[in-house]
């Protein structure tokens, strides 16, 4: 039960982070990004390049940082990671969606999704190959903290839980604190009242894809030194990320953060219950189990 | 194009009596002026089923050069089964009402194999043969009476290789073991034999874990199985998802004393976990028999194709045409029921032994006329069909090495299927 439920928060704060660039994107630009998942992947794969680039220059950044199974030059590539998936979000909503909302609609842009999602999975797995890897070969051992209840925890565990916290801690403060904050929530909430008073729907927008696209990247790291990289991790992760926005409420990074934590939780919980081979039914019933009680997710609003 | 040998009588006469029938240019030797039209479904379209098919084709011309069946070439009608099991049935279909076929090689997949069982083959009165489908579904149809004795296969079933599963975690010792299987037709069959077999040989399984694939994380499944504190494990499972729960399994500190079965006999596997973790593991896999059958057929092989018979379903598919053509040689009356009712005439334990090559199959030509029962030695050894249609095979054992995977034992027909009779008391 204990380690049960410390898998479920585990694994909820990975998918949270990556359900708060989706419910973002979703509120703003209105249609259902399937493609979203497929920035974690890219993400982790650029960490994973940089990672080896940082690795070969220097001799001092090979060492792991204390405790961890991450090295100083992986530390460093998940920042340069982060900035490309960001680039590379953008740069996919001006070649294809920046487009399409203009001519097309909402159903368009969600096929379009789709095809932007399998074009991204195809590549990394044309420049990385097929087969699973990671980022480092050897198997980090659990510690046990307990016998009885059973919990075994692994140092690279609470450092991916500690750095999710601090980033929505931080992001909490930037959208709370700054005008950058204000202006995403202002568009998210009416984009032509945010244009009226002067705000740069297109700057914005782009800025809600980096965002997006930065905690995106984050997330795919985080999930591929808890598990492997491969080129269809985001396909595996896709339902999961989906359930936690909706069930969060689309819009609301606060309801991302709690759905992310809520379908991490159940899946991981449920197999006290169920047996292991229904698993992949959880996010759906959860998801309808929300939609039930409240239309509009837990912390949506009607509009 | 239409060639007599005016030297034989026979044929002279039979030109006479028969209408000309077009000859196939590739066929060159004693060709005959009739031909008997057999069907087969196999997968074309996939890269792994080409071969098979190709290899069914060189049965089928080996056979037409040493005399065909009844004096008649052999042509086989082939259709693509594109390992759908829609466009199987369809082929198959056409094959039975079209062409009219007595006899219907195929499909490989299990998935592909049954409906066509069960909706084309059996209702039409058709003789199926598979080279390649290992689901023991087919054994509980056929024990059930509803295959009317039309099925055979030669592949041996899971119910094989989970009987030498469960040898390899007696032989090794273990008193517990936790069961992976992936949550797929084979991945549960296998998953129940092992697990039924480990009982009764008095080796408690502490649980068994059904694995989906594309999870984005097995951490619940495998918690699920460390509490249960087996000794060992069981795997059932293919590389991708393989590798993540053997990596999850390890790093929660669980056994790295597993028993797994073929599907992770793979380099993508080894590298994937890392060798150092699975110095302890040993894999069962079925393995041609070693016997000088085996070997005249991959030598024959090596001529034609110049190249090993690697792939898989290879000296499966050459025996199901060999034995399938023999036993319309035996039959009186080209029929699916009466071909069905010789197959074991030419596959009796008790019979001549004779060999699948040329001079092999003019042996059996002759005893076959004298109304002699013929033991057939081929490609996968000396094949017996067992009341459901079903055969045994020799089985190996493996290990992980830096570089691959070495063999650790050999299990020879007759200890494999010792074992089972044991497991099945």
């Amino acid at each position: 039960m204990l380690q049960s439920l410390f898998d479920g928060i585990l694994v909820g704060s990975v998918l949270a982070l990556g359900a708060i660039g989706l419910t973002l994107i979703m509120h703003i630009l209105r249609f259902a990004n399937f493609s979203h998942a497929e920035l974690l992947s890219l993400g982790a794969y650029f960490a994973l390049t940089f990672d080896a680039v940082f690795g070969a220059v220097s001799n001092v950044l090979v060492q792991k940082l204390p405790w961890l199974s991450v090295t100083w030059s992986l530390a460093c590539a998940v920042l340069i990671a982060m900035a490309l998936t960001g680039a590379t979000a953008a740069i996919i909503d001006l070649l294809v969606f920046r487009r399409l909302r203009r001519l097309a609609g909402p159903l368009t842009m969600v096929f379009a999704s789709f095809g932007v999602s399998l074009i991204v999975r195809n590549v990394i797995g044309l420049v990385y190959g097929l087969r699973s890897t990671h980022y480092n070969n050897d198997i980090v051992f659990a510690m046990m903290i307990s016998a009885d209840p059973l919990l075994l925890v692994k140092a690279d565990q609470i450092f991916i839980m500690c750095l999710a916290l601090v980033i929505m801690v931080a992001l909490h403060l930037v959208l709370t604190r700054t005008s950058i904050g204000y202006t995403l929530l202002a568009v998210s909430e009416n984009p032509t009242l945010a244009q009226v008073n002067g705000i740069n729907l297109g700057a914005t927008v782009r800025l809600a894809w980096m965002l997006g696209g930065g905690l995106a990247a984050i997330a795919g790291f985080c999930y591929a030194l808890n598990n492997q990289l491969s080129p269809v991790m985001g396909r595996d992760l896709v339902l999961s990320l989906f359930a936690a926005a909706i069930v969060g409420g689309i819009g609301s990074i606060y309801g991302a953060v709690l759905g992310g934590l809520i379908v991490g939780l159940a899946s991981s919980l449920a197999l006290i219950i169920i047996p292991a081979g229904y698993k992949p039914a959880i996010p759906f019933l959860i998801i309808l189990a929300t939609l039930y009680v409240r239309p509009n997710g837990l912390f949506g609003q009607s509009r | 194009m239409r060639k007599v040998n005016l030297l034989s009588p026979r044929a002279a006469l039979l030109s006479l009596l028969l209408p000309a029938i077009w000859i196939s240019p590739t066929s060159t030797v004693l060709a005959a002026d009739c031909e008997t039209k057999i069907g087969a479904v196999l997968p074309t379209s996939v890269d792994w089923g080409r071969p098979i098919a190709e290899t069914a084709q060189f049965a089928v011309d080996l056979f037409n050069e040493s005399g065909g069946v009844k004096g008649c070439d052999i042509d086989m009608v082939l259709r693509d089964s594109q390992v759908d099991p829609k466009i199987g049935v369809d082929a198959a279909k056409a094959l039975v009402d079209l062409d009219k076929v007595p006899l219907l090689l195929g499909a490989v997949s299990s998935g592909v194999s049954m409906p066509i069982l069960t909706s084309v083959t059996v209702p039409s009165g058709v003789m199926q043969m598979s080279c390649c489908s290992s689901s023991t579904g087919f054994t509980d149809v056929a024990a059930e009476g509803k295959t009317n004795g039309l099925w055979f296969r030669t592949f041996a079933t899971t119910r094989n290789q989970a009987a030498v599963a469960a040898k390899l975690v007696q032989d090794k010792g273990y008193k517990s073991v936790g069961i992976f299987y992936k949550n797929d037709d084979w991945g549960q069959d296998i998953g129940k034999l092992v697990k039924a077999d480990l009982e009764k040989l008095g080796i408690t399984v502490t649980t068994s874990v059904a694995i989906n694939d594309a999870q984005p994380s097995y951490r619940a499944e495998v918690t699920e199985a460390l509490k249960t504190k087996p000794e060992a494990v069981y795997m059932a499972l293919y590389p991708a998802e393989g590798i993540s729960v053997t990596r999850e399994w390890v790093s929660l500190g669980g056994t790295q004393k597993m028993v797994v079965a073929n599907s992770l006999k793979s380099d993508e596997y080894r590298d994937g976990v890392g060798f150092q973790y699975l110095s302890d593991v040993i894999g069962h896999d079925s393995a041609p028999p070693r016997t000088d059958s085996a070997d005249s057929f991959t030598a024959m092989y090596k001529e034609k194709f110049d190249s090993e018979p690697n792939g898989p379903g290879l000296p499966n598919i050459f025996d199901a045409v060999m034995i399938s053509l023999l036993a319309m040689e035996a039959a009186p009356e080209l029929t699916g029921a009466a071909i069905a009712a010789q197959v074991g005439k030419v596959t009796d334990p008790s019979g001549t032994p004779v060999n699948a090559d040329a001079a092999g199959l003019k042996e059996a030509r002759a005893l076959l006329a004298d109304g002699k029962s013929l033991s057939y030695q081929g490609a996968t050894g000396a094949v017996v069909f067992d009341a459901n249609g079903d055969v045994s095979a020799p089985a190996v054992a493996w290990t992980f090495t830096e570089d691959g995977t070495a063999e650790a034992a050999y299990y020879p027909l007759a200890d494999v299927d010792t074992f089972i009779a044991t497991l099945s008391k």
